[in-house]
């Protein structure tokens, strides 16, 4: 027994490495140049205290993609969540070609995140995008003319976009946790006179409470650190509307077009994330904590 | 004592990570005092990083240069890695882990943001007075007019530029033709005068590319510069009380700006215009002319039909202004020897062979860019940014330099009020109000 608690320790140092260099090296790293003024193209690191945070309280730019942020972890769990059971109790009910639809609203999963984002911007074309034509065919002529990617909507298409990904991943999750529940709850409960919300709220909910809670914390940290899809939208520069907490951490940090080279403020954006993403975690598992049931 | 079996994980893996941690590079030194014979003798590898993709043809072309250059020079290799647009933070990157980089190229305004302020750049201006290979004149006179004058650093030229991009006014003649626009706009009121006909001949006569910020401050860099001549917007944008911005050409340039969308001439619909839709409905027809950088009609080549009938005029003049219709915003690419190099001569010996006439044309044809060689002919769609360059009174920046030496204020301050107020979403006064205020607290947290 003693032999192999050592053989654990060996076998563990490896990935503990990794981890530590990948990981906690880096983010403690960041965590301590969030404290200089640094450009990165040199060593000359000027010591600031904490300047970047004070300068982050006054700038606009950082409260728009912070705001932004949790606009789309908030509106999209809101969205999300209510219709990926409701899929999944489509898709449990006993329809013919079960996997088929799964894997239909799966499949933005598996396709690279820069195609998704041509597709959403074909969707949108003002002069002869798939959504334009659409609304014309139904004739709602009207509709068919909103400008969805001027500065007032261009949040929202992209906020749907996001949304049509993610459900498809957690679909995965709340089916798996549905098809882990015996049918004999649903039947006792059919018995029982139960309908079909009283059956969702006290019978499935709790019974998979602890993936429900799972898919949550996914999609919040998934939300708060997005990135890919609100950059790749708009071509080469994401315009003000769209810009989340990462995608400025990027363009201050890394010169994306403009040769904005601020290591420090942008290391003290992704604290501010950090802290952002830490507490929202702890808060998620202290309102989600409730008894769980073993069957 | 029983040590903690964490404290031992962390401290073995603390070791480990200690031993993969690379020893900084040796900066070598600067051997510029190389004497002729040496540069033809010694072999040499030079390491040269590229804004280009490997499949473009620009990267093409400079791939060819390397090699006929390497066969005339058979001691000199030139290993290239063609990195794309992020060259100057790969570059960054890469120097940190101790990577020797001899030359790099990139939008000279980028550079000269980024490396170039850093003081990684070597100065060449002994390369400007060497003879040119193929012409008995210094290399400097080969060049078109200005390209050395935009970005000196303390009166010293750091940056070598062999594309030009010039900013103008890309047009159809074909819908031009249709409309009774018989001669290209001068001025301003004949600039209006055109986008109504076009207008009433069934075009928008404006491509716009509203959400990308650059393309509406094409418009405000040049109609300050037409009123105010070079270098009054970078003005406004130094003066730390903010207070410049309260000079009226400010207010009126948006207030020019504005008129083209209540006229009409920029249809509403473009407020939605996501890059590239606004050059694609010029493709089709839709359009007539949009401002925007002479990679246009090269990029929409195989996009538009046979007759569109390229042409390009330059932003038009404005009465009683200070600036010349001569005037023009041109986007250089350029090489820049990195400060640490090696190999100095021999890179210098590149970028004089690059100029040959025989060199730039060889970019023109294949490339289909602008070049900055005089007398070479740029591609014939592209013969009136050639005009352009070539009769230019004065060359400046884009946002009249902001983007190089005050980046963060032209995304955060400049482009961050000027985008809404372009597509009207606030006033021209609030605009102006606006300005004034955030460039009074954006200079008392900053330098640059």
């Amino acid at each position: 027994m003693a032999l192999n608690k050592k053989l654990a320790f060996f076998f563990l140092l490896p990935a503990s490495a990794v981890y530590l260099l990948f990981f906690v090296l880096p983010a403690v790293w960041a965590i301590f140049i969030g404290f200089f003024d640094w450009s990165g193209f040199n060593n000359d690191m000027r010591f600031i205290g904490i300047d970047n945070y004070v300068q982050l309280i006054d700038d606009q730019v950082f409260i728009i993609s912070l705001k932004n942020t949790l606009l789309i972890l908030v509106i999209g769990a809101a969205i999300i969540f209510p219709l990926t059971f409701t899929l999944s109790s489509m898709i449990n009910s006993g329809i013919r070609g079960k996997r088929l639809f799964r894997a239909m609203i799966f499949l933005p999963n598996v396709v690279a995140t820069i195609a998704l984002t041509t597709l959403w911007n074909f969707i949108y074309n003002t002069n002869f995008g798939l959504l334009r034509s659409f609304l014309q065919v139904l004739g709602l002529e009207k509709l068919s003319r909103t400008l969805w990617t001027a500065p007032e909507n261009i949040f929202w298409a992209m906020l749907v976009g996001v949304i049509w990904i993610n459900i498809g991943f957690q679909l995965i999750l709340i089916l798996a946790g549905m098809d882990k529940i015996p049918s004999e709850f649903f039947e006792a409960a059919k018995i029982e006179g139960a309908g079909q919300i009283k059956t969702f709220f006290l019978i499935t909910l709790p019974l998979m409470w602890d993936v429900v809670t799972v898919s949550v914390v996914i999609w919040t940290i998934s939300a708060l650190k997005l990135f890919e899809f609100p950059f790749a939208f708009i071509g080469i520069y994401p315009p003000l509307q769209v810009h989340t907490l990462s995608i400025y951490l990027y363009i201050m940090g890394f010169g994306k077009r403009d040769p904005i080279y601020r290591l420090g403020y942008a290391s003290a954006i992704g604290v501010i994330l950090l802290l952002i993403v830490v507490i929202t975690f702890l808060a998620i598992r202290r309102i989600m904590r409730r008894e769980v049931y073993q069957y | 004592m029983k040590i903690k079996p964490l404290v031992i994980i962390i401290l073995t893996a603390l070791l480990f990570v200690t031993a993969c941690t690379p020893a900084p590079a040796e900066q070598p030194a600067n051997t510029s005092n190389q004497s002729e014979t040496t540069v033809k003798e010694e072999k040499v590898e030079i390491v040269y990083w590229s804004v280009w993709t490997e499949p473009e043809p620009q990267a093409q072309v400079i791939a060819k240069w390397i090699e006929k250059f390497e066969a005339e020079n058979p001691n000199i290799t030139i290993k290239a890695v063609w990195n794309g647009r992020e060259n100057q933070t790969k570059i960054r990157n890469a120097m940190t882990s101790g990577t020797t980089i001899d030359l790099m190229d990139l939008d000279a305004d980028i550079v000269a943001g980024g490396l170039l302020m850093e003081g990684f750049g070597y100065p060449i201006d002994d390369l400007l007075t060497m003879t040119a290979l193929d012409e008995n004149v210094p290399l400097q006179d080969v060049f078109l007019p200005g390209m050395f004058d935009l970005h000196k650093v303390d009166g010293k030229v750091y940056l070598w530029p062999y594309v030009y991009n010039t900013i103008q006014f890309w047009y159809s003649g074909a819908a031009f033709d249709k409309a009774g626009v018989e001669k290209v706009p001068e001025t301003w009121e004949e600039f209006i005068d055109a986008g109504l006909k076009l207008k009433e001949a069934g075009y928008d006569a404006i491509a716009m590319e509203s959400t990308h910020v650059d393309f509406p401050m094409h418009f405000y860099t040049y109609l300050v510069e037409r009123m105010k001549g070079t270098g009054f917007l970078l003005s406004a944008i130094e003066d730390k009380t903010g207070e410049m911005w309260r000079d009226p050409v400010f207010l009126e340039a948006l207030k020019m700006e504005r008129q083209m969308w209540e006229t009409g001439i920029i249809p509403d619909e473009a407020r939605g215009y996501v890059w590239p839709q606004g050059q694609q409905t010029l493709a089709v027809g839709q359009s007539a002319m949009e401002l925007t950088g002479s990679w246009t009609p090269t990029e929409l080549a195989n996009s538009t039909p046979e007759d569109f009938g390229w042409g390009g005029f330059q932003f038009p003049a404005i009465e009683g202004g200070e600036g010349s219709i001569n005037d023009l915003n041109a986007w250089l690419m350029s090489f820049m020897i990195m400060k640490d190099t090696k190999h100095p001569e021999q890179i210098k010996e590149f970028l004089r062979f690059i100029m040959t006439e025989e060199n730039q044309k060889m970019m023109a044809d294949e490339a289909l860019v602008g070049v900055t060689r005089k007398n070479v002919d740029w591609s014939p769609v592209l013969a009136d940014g050639q005009a352009a360059a070539t009769n230019a009174n004065e060359i400046f920046m884009h946002a009249d330099g902001a983007t190089a030496f005050h980046p963060e204020y032209y995304k955060n301050v400049l482009t961050f009020h000027h985008q809404p107020a372009f597509v009207g979403d606030i006033s021209p006064e609030e605009f102006i109000e606006n300005m004034v205020a955030d460039s009074l607290k954006y200079w008392k947290t900053h330098d640059r």
